[in-house]
């Protein structure tokens, strides 16, 4: 098994799409972190304003010191986690492709330690991808927001588990995929529409119909982004004082948790989609002629 | 665990795609220490056949083993079997050295092996372009290293000549005799009899899915009719003293010559002398293999010539 797990790494290092695909995912990070620390310091500066204080202490709450940028941190790793998505979809689709898989298959006991070592592999670059989305995410808020803005140690702490679970996660949803649907163009469209538009506009026919706002938190997206978002919001609300009801769910939406579950929740939710797409092409590939 | 026997066993195999009937209850084996030619024309079931002995394939019924496993129980089955199915297989962005070390380490062979199937194949000075830039005959020749890096005991090829220049199939047929003859076990399929004629010892032919012959090339040889050319002082004499000694297929050819059949050469020329005839010219008529592997397998998917020429017969089948 060993054997095969060091083949299936040197499969990923001896061809670019790696890094290819790291590029944008710390772009995406650097660029949404710099972005939540922005925003989220500017609307700090906005309600530190004086009418805004008066305002506010009315109201018995005190936004300016709520950690916005927080908010933005969830959004960003759901965003950056589509490249390892798609990192893990042409995993088994390239394969398929380029017919490396009949010599795959030749030089493993079974299918199915084929399929273990691979799963292994890219559970590794999952958290390789993961660890850097977190990194630089961080980096783009600490270089752009004040101490005050940011979460504690425990916080950070937190937010890395999630987004190297949800990371890794997304990995894996990919590579069940791409077995599924072994065509690496085909799978990359499907899930890239799927993620950034159809399930987008399922969760507002949802609501629209009027659906509980829970159904949302069931469907892939919005289970992997509950994930993430969950964690932001929770960690905003432990800092906030007093914060509205109709605030709370407002604030669970900007985070990309609106009709999500509790973390851990919303991660065997997603976990559950996963091991669908995950044993639907392992299935599969294990059935699959390869003419 | 396999028995290490070196034996290929094919029984009773059939695969069904669909509405097709690819292989059809077919049965042979294959023994060590010798090259057999697995032979048919395009769609006869040969690549299938061979994927179903490695386990891409499932059969619908039948078994086809190697050292009396089913490919999937070998174990370790890069140390045991070796397979150049296509000239495909290869990231076009993975250099050859990489790619055969990633096999290197899938099979648990060291990192060397990689650069010593290079040298065999003779492609050292290539190992780090990669393999999408390679011509056809370059992919072939990386498709045979790959098999070899597990320096396994049985050699599977489907069409390996493909794409091949002269020397490399020279090359080939050497590499696979010498195989052969350090007692290993060497299948090879071709549409072609004479592209592996000079390599193979032993021939399954098979047409539509099942086997038409099994066994010795020798043995398919000696089936065909051998006829003598003669080219005599008096062919009229020499046709009378013939038909006396028995021979019934007699015939003269526009150049003058006779064609005799049911006798060898040393008889003809045995029968000249009684007659007093003397003989200008005398040879065997080396068996056509061809037609004979075109009577076996003719039919199937038979192509026509182009309508307005209308000279020849038959395609590719
Ligand atoms: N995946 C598949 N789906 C459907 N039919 C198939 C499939 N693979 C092969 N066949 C059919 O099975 C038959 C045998 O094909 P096969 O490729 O085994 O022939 P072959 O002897 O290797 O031919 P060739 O000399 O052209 O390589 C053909 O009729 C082919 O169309
Ligand atoms: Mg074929």
């Amino acid at each position: 098994m060993g054997d095969l797990v060091q083949a299936e790494l040197r499969k990923t290092t001896t061809t670019t799409l790696w890094w290819a695909l790291l590029i944008p995912t710390v772009l995406v990070a650097l660029g949404g972190g710099l972005l939540s620390g922005l925003l989220g310091q500017s609307i700090v500066e906005v309600f530190s304003s004086s009418e805004a204080e008066q305002l506010s202490d009315a109201l018995g709450v005190t936004p300016d010191q709520w950690k916005f940028s927080l908010l933005g941190i969830g959004r960003t790793i759901n965003l950056a986690t589509m490249f390892p998505l798609i990192f893990g979809a042409l995993a088994i689709a390239n394969e398929v492709g380029t017919r490396t898989i009949t010599t795959t298959f030749l030089t493993a006991p079974s299918r199915v330690h084929a399929m273990a070592a691979k799963m292994m592999v890219y559970a590794l670059w999952g958290t390789i991808y993961g660890l850097a989305i977190i990194g630089f995410t961080a980096l783009g808020i600490v270089l752009t927001s004040n101490s005050g803005q940011m979460p504690d140690a425990g916080g950070w702490a937190m937010l890395t588990l999630v987004c190297v679970l949800s990371s890794i996660l997304m990995t894996m949803f990919g590579v069940g995929l791409g077995a599924l649907i072994p065509n690496s163009a085909g799978v990359v469209v499907l899930l890239i529409m799927y993620f950034l538009v159809i399930e987008n506009a399922l969760q507002l026919g949802l609501r629209i119909a009027g659906v509980p706002e829970t159904a949302v938190g069931f469907l892939p997206n919005g289970s992997v982004d509950g994930l993430t978002g969950s964690v932001a919001v929770d960690l905003f609300l432990a800092d906030a004082g007093v914060v509205p009801e109709e605030g709370v769910y407002w604030l669970r939406v900007i985070a990309g948790a609106g009709g999500a579950q509790a973390w851990w929740l919303s991660g065997l939710i997603f976990l559950a989609w996963v091991a669908a797409a995950f044993g639907g092409g392992w299935a599969r590939m294990t059935q699959k002629d390869i003419t | 665990m396999h028995d290490g026997s070196g034996l290929i066993a094919v029984q009773n195999l059939t695969k069904q795609f669909g509405s097709v009937t690819a292989v059809q209850n077919l049965s042979f084996t294959v023994s060590p220490g010798s090259v057999t030619g697995f032979l048919g024309p395009n769609g006869a079931g040969k690549t299938t056949t061979l994927r179903m002995l490695l386990g891409l394939v499932k059969p619908t019924s039948g078994t086809a083993t190697i050292n009396g496993r089913p490919f999937h129980q070998l174990g370790r089955p890069g140390r045991v079997v070796g397979a150049v199915l296509e000239a495909q297989g290869f990231h076009p962005n993975r250099t050859a050295r990489n790619h055969l070390r990633v096999y290197a380490s899938a099979i648990g062979v060291p990192d060397a092996q990689a650069d010593q199937v290079l040298g065999l194949v003779g492609l050292s000075t290539a190992a780090g372009r990669n393999v999408g830039g390679f011509s056809l005959g370059m992919k072939q020749r990386m498709a045979v290293a790959t098999a070899l890096l597990g320096d396994p005991q049985v050699l599977v090829l489907d069409e390996p000549a493909n794409g091949l220049d002269p020397e490399g199939i020279a090359w080939l047929r050497n590499f696979l005799q010498s195989f052969a003859r350090m007692g290993r076990t060497v299948l090879i399929s071709s549409h072609l009899l004479a592209e592996v004629e000079q390599t193979v010892d032993q021939v399954v032919i098979v047409s539509r899915g099942q086997t038409m012959y099994y066994g010795p090339l020798e043995h398919l040889r000696q089936q065909q009719q051998r006829r003598v050319f003669v080219q005599p002082s008096d062919v009229g004499a020499l046709a009378t003293a013939l038909r006396e000694a028995g021979v019934q297929a007699l015939e003269q050819l526009p150049d003058g010559r006779l064609a005799v059949s049911g006798m060898d050469a040393k008889q003809v020329a045995d029968a000249a002398l009684r007659a007093g005839v003397s003989v200008y010219g005398i040879q065997e008529e080396q068996a056509d293999l061809e037609q004979i592997f075109f009577r076996l397998t003719s039919g199937q998917f038979a192509g026509h010539a182009p309508a307005p020429y209308q000279q020849q017969q038959g395609g590719w089948a």
